[in-house]
């Protein structure tokens, strides 16, 4: 009966899934508000707009559970006094988690939870002796005024879905029937009785509800079922009246079919109790109703709801114009050195120009539409570091900025989660208990600060606080005590590295985890999402002053601008924002401090990471490229063979079930349509950081031999044994 | 009841070996593969089929052979398994057989280990045998990663090494 049987009811609920979590979340914001400002008729009103438009949305997806819920929550709210009344925001929000939770249920196909402890609070909230004492039959204040109830005259009443059944059959010229049949109690076969008179009744018209559900106890007593027939009453009676079966029939009508359009549209109103119509309305629940009303029709103008697929399917069409882009002008640089005085060639030139104009364009337009404001992201928080601090026992304010920065939906759905990690911990570790920070002369309240801005070709999330901060000390000394490092390593990490070890996975149980001052719950976590979006983060931190993270997020997934380059004859790729500089060196440059290769440039040393074969013993004149990366907030340098140059690749994944290294971030295609694989730089730099070569002399590189070249390297070293990692 | 196998026949070393015409996607010449880093040996890298990337194992290094070298003969078979698409590197592929269901034998049990495991039948057409390749099998991941330890070892054993010389 709940369940909308067809295609388009389907539909229906898929759109009320999508627009309930913006309900929900507005009712999120105005339970928050209204705590804020207690008694704020206002907002009390607002609330109830709310709840309102969940319960006729999910009324009309036939969510019965729902809809009953969120009309009991309405009917207390516009309950005189209730807006004065201190416990409405607390009822908000709990009636915001129970609402998710059912709509997620629902969602899943999976069982309700409970609902009775919210139906409870809101019960305590009117405390009205109209109010029956048994869970959710009680919710009718607004229905025992509507034409429905009065007919019936009988105990069960009837979701918003039915009785907008009911008006329908009733405006097409049925009559709505209200027929309950008792059965005999001396039937020896109750539950097949019910079936032969359910289905004799569905021969008359069409049934628009049966009461109670099949399942329920009482299935075989009494039977209420609500028909759209045109039949008359004494037709329906004789129908139903099954010898041994049924005891009792009465017949009763609801609904008379409606004689035209007009009346049908004023029954309707007053049927449903609350609907669009305001004019058959009590003043004081018309305002609200009707303001949804003309809301609603405007949102759908110009908002269009569009599958995301669809428009990835527009992204990768747009990336396949991008090769041929670089196809053609491949072919024109050809052209024009075999024909350069050619008087074509300058307009082939002005055509291409206009069209890789025209593509940028696009590329840019159909990106944007992917493109959302983080403020999306950002908004779930306030009642999250509400609940948490309050788990906490801390005082926190939330301070939020840049939230409509826009950012690759894609992304901003990833870092959800590690985002809350950080506000978590923020508030449960960052932030101190309200009388220490008095003691320290801070204000009571702590400060969590959301922020986002763009950088460059990227999109920076940061999430601070200005509570104890992170000793670097104690974390070097559990990094020790873990057999992370060993105390002389320690002793020469600089505060960045230091901080790193809050992201190893391991680093964090509970206790370590309050030894060291908090960070480090879940970091790992964190930091495997932010490894797979190609992003970074980096902590900066002062003890006694705060912390702040700062995550640095690529612009889009799809396409990015990138440095090509050659190690061993092969091609490969990194994304052009991570690189600084390119310098060149040589072999004799290269120094060895404690089996790392360095390089000093300027007035830095700089790691160096060889991807290609060794250096060969005693060969110390090689020309080197070496380009310094940028990853976290350290300097490397990549040892490459060879420059290719800088191109725009559109990014398509490798078959991850098949290659599980995770060197490689992804693969694109070039214009002559080659196949360039592009290198996760975080990854390279990690493996690096974990294979560190104990044996003195041998030096890390490799990273990128396959195989084969190693079996050649070899081969070729078998006489002096110089060998690289394998 | 005589039901026929309908199977795409292609020689890997003396083998003939055979895929479902059904699972095929199409054949291709061998192209530019690009060799990704850290794969296991068979792995071959990827290439560019018409804008895709698709990933190509070398069935015969797969089988055991190791010099493998490319002739002009070689092709790539495109098949499509669970929605995805992969690359086998083969000898030669010949022909379509019709090979009857009944003259399919199941694979010996020395076949169920090692890297054979993926043989779901050995067909006999005009005298000779024909391997039949089972494809859920061949691409699943666990085969390959099981395959793939020889590569994994050594890191795994250095990883060790150096836990206990920390300790």
């Amino acid at each position: 009966m709940t369940n909308s049987p067809d295609e388009r009811g389907a539909e229906l609920r898929e759109l009320f899934f999508e627009t309930s979590t913006e309900l929900l979340q507005a009712l999120n914001d105005e339970a928050l508000k209204l705590e804020k400002t207690p008694g704020d008729e206002e907002i009390v009103r607002s609330i109830r707009r709310t709840v309102h438009t969940l319960k006729g949305d999910s009324a009309a997806c036939g969510l019965r559970e729902l809809s009953e819920l969120a009309h009991q929550f309405e009917d207390a709210l516009s309950l005189e006094g209730a807006a004065s009344h201190a416990a409405v925001a607390e009822i908000a929000f709990s009636a915001a988690d129970v609402f998710t939770e059912m709509i997620a249920a629902y969602r899943a196909g999976t069982k309700l939870p409970s609902t009775k402890s919210l139906s409870k609070k809101i019960e305590d909230l009117t405390a009205a002796p109209q109010a029956s004492p048994k869970g959710r039959r009680t919710r009718k204040a607004a229905g025992a005024k509507s034409g429905v109830r009065k007919a019936a005259g009988s105990a069960t009443d009837w979701t918003e879905y039915e009785k907008l059944a009911m008006t329908k059959a009733q405006a097409s010229g049925q009559d709505v029937v209200h027929v309950s049949v008792k059965i005999d109690p001396h039937c020896a076969m109750p539950i097949a009785g019910r079936q032969l008179v359910q289905n004799a009744i569905s021969t008359m018209g069409s049934v628009i509800a049966v009461r109670p559900d099949a399942k329920s106890p009482a299935a075989t007593k009494l039977i209420e079922f609500v028909l759209a027939t045109v039949s008359t009453a004494e037709q329906i009676a004789t129908k139903c009246k099954i010898p041994t079966i049924v005891e009792e029939v009465s017949v009763e009508i609801m609904l008379a079919a409606s004689t035209g359009p007009a009346r049908a549209a004023e029954d309707a109103t007053a049927a449903v109790a609350e609907s669009a119509e305001p004019k058959t309305h009590a003043p004081e629940t018309l305002a609200p109703a009707g303001a949804e009303a003309s809301a609603a029709p405007a949102m759908v103008e110009n908002i269009l709801r569009v599958e995301a697929g669809r428009i990835d399917n527009v992204l990768n069409l747009v990336g396949e114009l991008i090769i041929g882009k670089s196809m053609l002008q491949q072919t024109l640089q050809e052209f024009s050195k075999r024909y350069p005085k050619d008087l074509l060639r300058g307009k082939f030139l002005d055509a291409m120009a206009f069209q890789a104009r025209v593509l940028n364009d696009l590329q840019r337009s159909v990106m944007k539409i992917r493109m959302v404001p983080v403020d999306q992201l950002f908004r779930r928080f306030p009642r999250m570091v509400r609940d948490v601090a309050r788990q906490c026992g801390r005082e926190v304010e939330l301070v939020v900025s840049g939230h409509d920065t826009d950012l690759d939906k894609g992304i901003l759905d990833a870092i959800a989660e590690p985002l809350t990690h950080l506000v978590r911990n923020a508030i449960s570790h960052g932030i101190e208990p309200p009388d220490q920070r008095r003691r320290l002369g801070k204000a009571a309240a702590g400060t969590v600060r959301l922020n986002a801005y763009h950088q460059g070709n990227q999109v920076v999330v940061e999430v601070g606080d200005d509570g104890r901060g992170i000793d670097a000390g104690k974390i070097r000394a559990k990094a020790i005590e873990l057999g992370l490092t060993t105390a002389e390593e320690a002793a020469r990490l600089n505060e960045n590295e230091t901080l790193d070890f809050i992201f190893r996975p391991g680093f964090s149980t509970a206790e370590q985890v309050t030894e060291v001052s908090g960070r480090g719950v879940g970091m790992d976590v964190v930091q495997s999402v932010l490894h797979r979006l190609k992003a970074t983060v980096n902590v900066e931190t002062r003890v006694g002053q705060g912390t702040t993270f700062r995550l640095k997020l690529p612009l889009t997934l799809a396409i990015i601008k990138a440095l090509l380059f050659w190690v061993e004859q092969r091609l490969y790729a990194i994304p052009l924002n991570a690189v600084m500089e390119i310098a060149r060196t040589i072999e004799s440059e290269v120094h060895q401090v404690d089996n790392y290769e360095v390089l000093q440039l300027r007035n830095q040393v700089l790691p160096l990471l060889r991807l290609g074969r060794p250096a060969p013993e005693g060969e110390r004149r090689g020309k080197l490229f070496v380009l310094v990366i940028l990853v976290g907030e350290r300097k490397y340098g990549l040892i490459v063979d060879q420059l290719e140059g800088e191109e725009e690749l559109v990014i398509k994944a490798l078959d991850d079930q098949t290659f599980s290294t995770d060197l490689v971030s992804g693969a694109s295609i070039l214009g002559d349509g080659r196949v360039v694989l592009i290198l996760n730089l975080p990854a390279v730099v990690d493996h690096v950081a974990k294979s560190r070569p104990e044996d003195s002399g041998h030096t890390n590189s490799g990273l990128l031999l396959t195989h084969t070249d190693r079996l050649r390297i070899a081969m070729s070293a078998m006489s002096a044994p110089t060998g690289g990692t394998a | 009841m005589s039901r026929e196998l309908h199977i795409v026949g292609f020689q890997v070393g003396r083998e003939t070996y055979g895929v479902p015409i059904t699972s095929l996607h199409e054949i291709v010449r061998v192209p530019e593969i690009t060799a990704v880093p850290d794969a296991p040996e068979y792995l071959e890298g990827v290439i560019n089929l018409r804008g895709k990337i698709v990933s190509v194992m070398d069935l015969r290094k797969r089988f055991g052979e190791k010099q493998a070298t490319m002739r002009k003969q070689n092709r790539i078979l495109v098949v499509e398994h669970a929605g995805r698409l992969a690359g086998l590197i083969v000898d030669s592929a010949s022909e379509v057989l019709k090979i009857p269901a009944e003259s399919v034998e199941p694979p010996p049990a020395v076949f169920q280990e090692g890297g054979l495991n993926c043989v779901s039948g050995l067909g006999k057409i005009q005298g000779r045998l024909v391997v039949l390749l089972e494809m859920s099998k061949l691409l699943a991941p666990e085969s390959l990663r099981v395959s793939s330890q020889n590569g994994e070892k050594k890191p795994a054993a250095k990883s060790e090494a150096r836990g206990a010389a920390a300790k």
